[in-house]
Order: structure tokens, then C-alpha cells, then sequence
């Protein structure tokens, strides 16, 4: 191979996934404008709300949809001629049900390890593995239409990894999971990435979501990019501050809403944020915050719990970025 | 691995040993494509799934075959020494049981993936969707052979083994089965063609029915009719609406032996049995690119 693809510890050294002013309009819906994007190894999320253009990148990129305009590089190939078996090293993991409810898992992973082009044994083999890494243990011999939501979101996972690809696409693999399967399927997703040393792209139309487990967001817009950066660019030290306080409710104002009062009046913007006080960064000239809030706290005679830097969320992205938010 | 570690270990349990890379071979398109062909005929007899799948296509079977081991059984116990039935016959005789074969596997097939949404697993991996068209019709093709061919080898083998004589029966039976790959191929088209538009199984299997099960009996109504009005190019051209009526104008000029009862609807000159064999191709061909066409659409959507 020529491909100059050095692998290190999963990171490949050229870009895993790369677009130039890729377009795809359908008439009257554009559904990706001109996107230029640069994904790496690890996790990559891909963030937006939902019709932002996420399911349609990820069609493009597995070949499936042809452009409109401009180019797409997939582990180094141009999608628009690398032809089919440029997705024997990629695997797909739909938003939507595609499990057919009268197979085992283990059948129906079997077989489609064999569509992937894996002799029958070695499908076999390779079945069992990837059930035993998304936790399908005994349910992989019952009828996929007994299972809960959960466990189909596992047996679709399983099938994208059946073949052992170099690429994951993961569309929306937390809909409609409880929390704690939420956590489970992310810290899959995690470690998909990182010991699976399998380069992923996951999207989710929940901002927040994919910042503990992604090495790398892109925020999507109506088909737009809206950025593109490392999660610790996003995460990064705001310079404002997060202030939880303990005490009575008086005259109906919370302890925090009595604090807020009280820290405006001091000079300092700041709004709840749940339970806690999102205090901004302090303009020039005033006095130490933390002092300032100590004696806020003494004045009002009201316990504080915990005084901490805010480090920023994806959230923010489209406070400063976008008006994102208040259309959805 | 040290040897020590490994004894120290209580014997039977199962060590995490980890995510393990494949470094096996990958095979390329025609094993993937036959792979593919090969669980689309076994999944037109249920093989691979529960075994309620497997009740109609071999209860159907056992129908059809019936009639086939009550003949040879005749044949044995009897002095008969000729076929008690002409081998293109025995496919007509049984075109009702054919039909609902062919009308309710057909969306096996083709409606299953698209009714669940697992046709997108099958387009996300290295086949085309023309390729996924072609091996799931040339599965559903096979097994519709199958199920044709069976009591008519059953009739082939059981003649032989009484009293037929090979010389004779030998190339009757071959073109017989020439033509029923024709047929199978025809009726696989059809009722995959309308498996395929039909995301319902319920909606493809009525339809199928409609158009093989009905078609035949209308066509040699009508047939009937314009044989009474003395019309008889007509009842020839009205065989062409029907794949069993085509079928069986092909056999009756082919297989010199095979006499149709009234011989209507029977391509009269060289010139019509080519336009019989024309529409059978045209009948496979057309429904073939429409199938195929569909499974483009939705690869892109």
C-alpha cells in the first residue's frame, strides 16, 4: 500500500475523514453547505440538532449518497471512487431500528459479518467477540424482537464492529436509552475509541452528551459547520466562577437567589445555573472575587458549599456562536 | 504467558482477554454475493429462523409432492407403462400451490429488509444495491426452481425405477426442467417486484397472489371464450398475460410428446414461439430492472 496511513496506537496519522466544500442540496433543502472538516483518530462527536445535516455527512461518507459538490476522503480515499470496498473497512451503526425481530443476534451478526466479506468461521468468532464486548450475553440466542431498547441499541453496535473496521459511524447510539444505559453505551463508545483503537465518529442532538467521551466535537447548523475543535478547547477554563450556597429561604428568594442579589449588588454579573450561581468572569478594577463572595456569604449568614472555576460546555458554542438555540 | 501464572489459575474461568483485532483474509464480492444467495434460498424454506417460518414453504412442498409419489406409486403397483402424467403438466396441475409458494416467500426476501430497516446494514457494507437485487432474486429464483423441480424428479426417478425407460424420459425431463428455471424465473420477478415496493408483508403477499393466482385462470377464460368465437390468434395472444400460459405454449412446441387437452392458446408458427419466449425474457428482464432500480433509490435515501 502507498497509502502513507501510519497507525499509532489507533490514531492514524493522515486524516481519518476529510471533506472540501462538500455540498448536498436536495431542491429545496440544503441539507450541507460547503463543509470543510478535518476528523482524526479517536472519538470524534457530531453534534447538531436534529435535520442539521448529521445522518446525511454520514450517508455521503459511506458512499451511499452521492454529493452535490466537492469531495470527501474517507481513510484516505476519495469516497466518489474508492467504490464498495472502501466500506468493508468502515461500519455503520443506524439511528433507526433495522434489527429483524425474528433472528437471534447472534445469527443475524454472524451473518452480516459474512456480508462484510469474513470467511464463515471467522464470522463466527468474531460474532461471539463483539456481543461479549457490548454485554450481549445470553439474550444473543433469543429473538431480536423480545429485546428492550438497550440491548437492540447493543446489537446494533455489535454489528458494526463485526468486521473489525478501522471507522465507526454512530448515529445517535444513546436515543432512547435510560440514564444509566446512556452512561453504559457512552463509556462503550469510549473505549470503542481509545482500547478498541477504532477511529469513531458518533453523533447526538444532545449538546453535552458527547464532551466526556469525545477526543474532538464538530458542531453542525443547518448544514453548516459551526466549529470544529478539541473537546478541551470547548471545556477549557471560562475565568468565571461556579458558587453553591446552603441556607434558609426568606421572603421566598432561595439562599441562591439571595446570593445573586447580593453579588450584583456587589458589582459582578451572575445567573443560576440549576442549583448553583454562574458567577462571569470579574471586570477590571474590582477586588477579588472569591473575597468577594466569602463576605457576601458571611453577610447573608448563609453556608457556601463550594466555590469552583466554570469550565465551559458545548452549550456555549452556540451561546457565542450561533442563534442555534432558539430556533429549536 | 508463564507457565506458573497459568497453573495458579482455578480451572474454567473465562479471562477478558480484550478487544482482538481481525487479521483474517476478506473476501471479495462474488463470496459476498453467494453468501447472500445462499441465506436468501435458505431463508425462502425458512432455514435460519424460527421454526414457525418453516412450517408453510414445507407444508407446501409436501402438497405438491403428494400428487408426485401417488403417481409413482401407481406406475409400481400397476401395469401402466406409459407417464400417467406429461412432466410440463405437472406445474400447471399444481399452479395454485405454486402461487402462494411464490406469493408468500417472495416478500421473505424482499419486504423483511425494508419492513425493518435492515436493508441500510446491507447497503452500508461492501456490496452495491444492484448486487444485493441480483443475489436476493437469484435466491428467491432458485427456490422457486426447487420447489417446481422436485416433484417432477420425484415423478423422473420413480418412472425410471418401475418401468420407464431412461432413452425416453430422459430428455423430456430436461427440457422440463429448462423451462420451469424459466418459469421460476418469472414468477420470481413478479412477486419480487411487488415485495419490493411493498414495505408490508401483508400488502405483497395479496398482491402477489392477485396477479399470479388470478392471472391464470382469467387467461384461459378468456381464452376459452375466443375459442368458442372462433378467435384463435387471439386466445393465442392472450397467452402471452400469463407466465403459466407462456410456459406452457413453450413446452407444448418444445417437448414433442406434451398434447394440451384442447390446444388453445398454443403458439401456432416458428414466429409466435419466439414471441413467446421473448415475453418470458422480456416479463424477467422488466421486473428485474425495476427491482433492481428500487434498490438504488434506496441506497440513497
Amino acid at each position: 500500500m502507498s497509502e502513507p496511513s501510519v497507525s499509532v496506537a489507533g490514531v492514524t496519522a493522515h486524516p481519518v475523514i476529510e471533506t472540501r466544500g462538500l455540498t448536498k442540496d436536495y431542491g429545496s433543502v440544503v441539507a450541507l453547505a460547503d463543509l470543510d472538516l478535518e476528523v482524526g483518530g479517536g472519538v470524534t462527536g457530531l453534534v447538531g440538532a436534529n435535520g442539521a445535516g448529521k445522518s446525511t455527512l454520514i450517508k455521503i461518507l459511506l458512499g451511499l449518497l452521492a454529493p452535490s459538490a466537492g469531495a470527501a476522503r474517507v481513510l484516505g480515499q476519495d469516497v466518489a471512487t474508492a467504490g464498495d470496498d472502501l466500506r468493508a473497512r468502515l461500519g455503520y451503526m443506524p439511528e433507526h431500528d433495522c434489527l429483524p425481530p425474528d433472528v437471534p443476534a447472534n445469527e443475524f451478526i454472524v451473518h452480516l459479518a459474512r456480508i462484510s466479506g469474513l470467511p464463515r468461521a471467522a464470522a463466527r468468532e468474531r460474532a461471539a467477540d463483539v456481543l461479549r464486548h457490548v454485554g450481549l450475553h445470553e439474550e444473543r440466542y433469543r429473538l431480536m424482537g423480545g429485546y428492550s431498547t438497550g440491548i437492540k441499541q447493543r446489537a446494533k453496535l455489535a454489528q458494526a464492529l463485526a468486521h473489525d473496521p478501522e471507522l465507526v459511524f454512530l448515529d445517535e447510539p444513546t436515543n432512547g436509552l435510560d440514564p444509566a444505559a446512556r452512561d453504559d453505551m457512552l463509556a462503550l463508545v469510549r473505549r470503542i475509541g481509545s482500547e478498541f483503537g477504532i477511529a469513531v465518529l458518533v453523533t447526538s442532538h444532545l449538546l453535552g452528551e458527547l464532551e466526556r467521551v469525545s477526543d474532538h466535537v464538530v458542531v453542525l447548523d443547518g448544514g453548516r459547520l459551526l466549529r470544529s475543535s478539541r473537546t478541551s478547547d470547548f471545556l477549557g477554563d471560562t475565568g468565571g466562577l461556579l458558587v453553591e450556597v446552603m441556607g434558609d429561604t426568606l421572603d421566598g428568594a432561595s439562599a441562591r437567589d439571595r446570593m445573586a442579589a447580593a453579588l450584583t449588588g456587589a458589582g459582578l454579573s451572575c445567573r443560576p445555573r440549576h442549583h448553583v450561581l454562574a458567577v462571569d468572569p470579574p471586570p477590571a478594577g474590582l477586588p477579588v472575587v472569591h473575597d468577594l463572595i466569602r463576605d457576601a456569604a458571611v453577610e447573608l449568614g448563609l453556608g457556601l458549599v463550594r466555590v469552583q472555576p466554570d469550565h465551559g460546555r458545548i452549550e456555549d458554542v452556540f451561546r457565542e456562536e450561533g442563534d442555534w438555540g432558539r430556533d429549536h | 504467558m508463564t507457565g506458573a501464572v497459568t497453573t495458579e489459575q482455578p480451572q474454567g474461568v473465562i479471562h477478558d482477554i480484550g478487544y482482538r483485532h481481525y487479521d483474517g483474509p476478506r473476501l471479495g464480492r462474488s463470496a459476498i454475493l453467494t453468501a447472500l444467495f445462499a441465506s436468501s434460498l435458505g431463508g425462502v424454506y425458512g432455514l435460519g429462523r424460527s421454526g414457525k417460518a418453516k412450517v408453510l414453504p414445507f407444508g407446501l412442498l409436501a402438497l405438491s409432492l403428494m400428487p408426485a409419489f401417488i403417481l409413482v406409486a401407481v406406475m409400481v403397483l400397476t401395469p401402466v407403462t406409459e407417464p400417467l402424467l406429461d412432466y410440463p403438466a405437472y406445474a400447471t396441475t399444481i399452479q395454485a400451490l405454486v402461487c402462494i409458494f411464490a406469493a408468500a416467500q417472495a416478500p421473505v426476501v424482499f419486504s423483511r429488509d425494508l419492513r425493518y430497516g435492515s436493508i441500510v446494514l446491507y447497503l452500508a457494507r461492501p456490496i452495491t444495491a444492484a448486487g444485493y437485487a441480483l443475489a436476493r432474486w437469484l435466491g428467491l429464483t432458485t427456490a422457486i426452481f426447487g420447489y417446481l423441480a422436485a416433484p417432477v424428479l420425484v415423478t423422473y426417478v420413480g418412472g425410471l425405477l418401475s418401468k420407464l425407460k431412461p432413452a425416453e424420459e430422459t430428455p423430456d425431463a430436461a427440457k422440463t426442467l429448462v423451462l420451469l428455471l424459466l418459469l421460476a424465473a418469472m414468477l420470481a420477478s413478479i412477486a419480487g417486484l411487488i415485495s419490493s415496493v411493498s414495505v408490508r408483508r401483508g400488502f405483497a403477499v395479496v398482491g402477489s397472489l392477485a396477479v399470479l393466482l388470478l392471472g391464470y385462470p382469467l387467461v384461459l377464460t378468456v381464452q376459452t371464450i375466443a375459442h368458442q368465437e372462433g378467435a384463435l390468434r387471439f386466445a393465442e395472444v392472450a397467452s402471452l398475460a400469463s407466465p403459466f400460459t407462456l410456459y406452457d405454449g413453450l413446452a407444448v412446441r418444445w417437448l414433442p410428446d406434451y398434447v394440451q387437452a384442447d390446444q388453445v392458446g398454443v403458439p401456432s408458427d416458428a414466429a409466435m414461439t419466439w414471441t413467446y419466449l421473448a415475453a418470458s425474457l422480456v416479463i424477467v428482464g422488466g421486473c428485474l430492472a425495476l427491482i433492481v432500480w428500487r434498490h438504488r433509490r434506496l441506497a440513497g435515501r
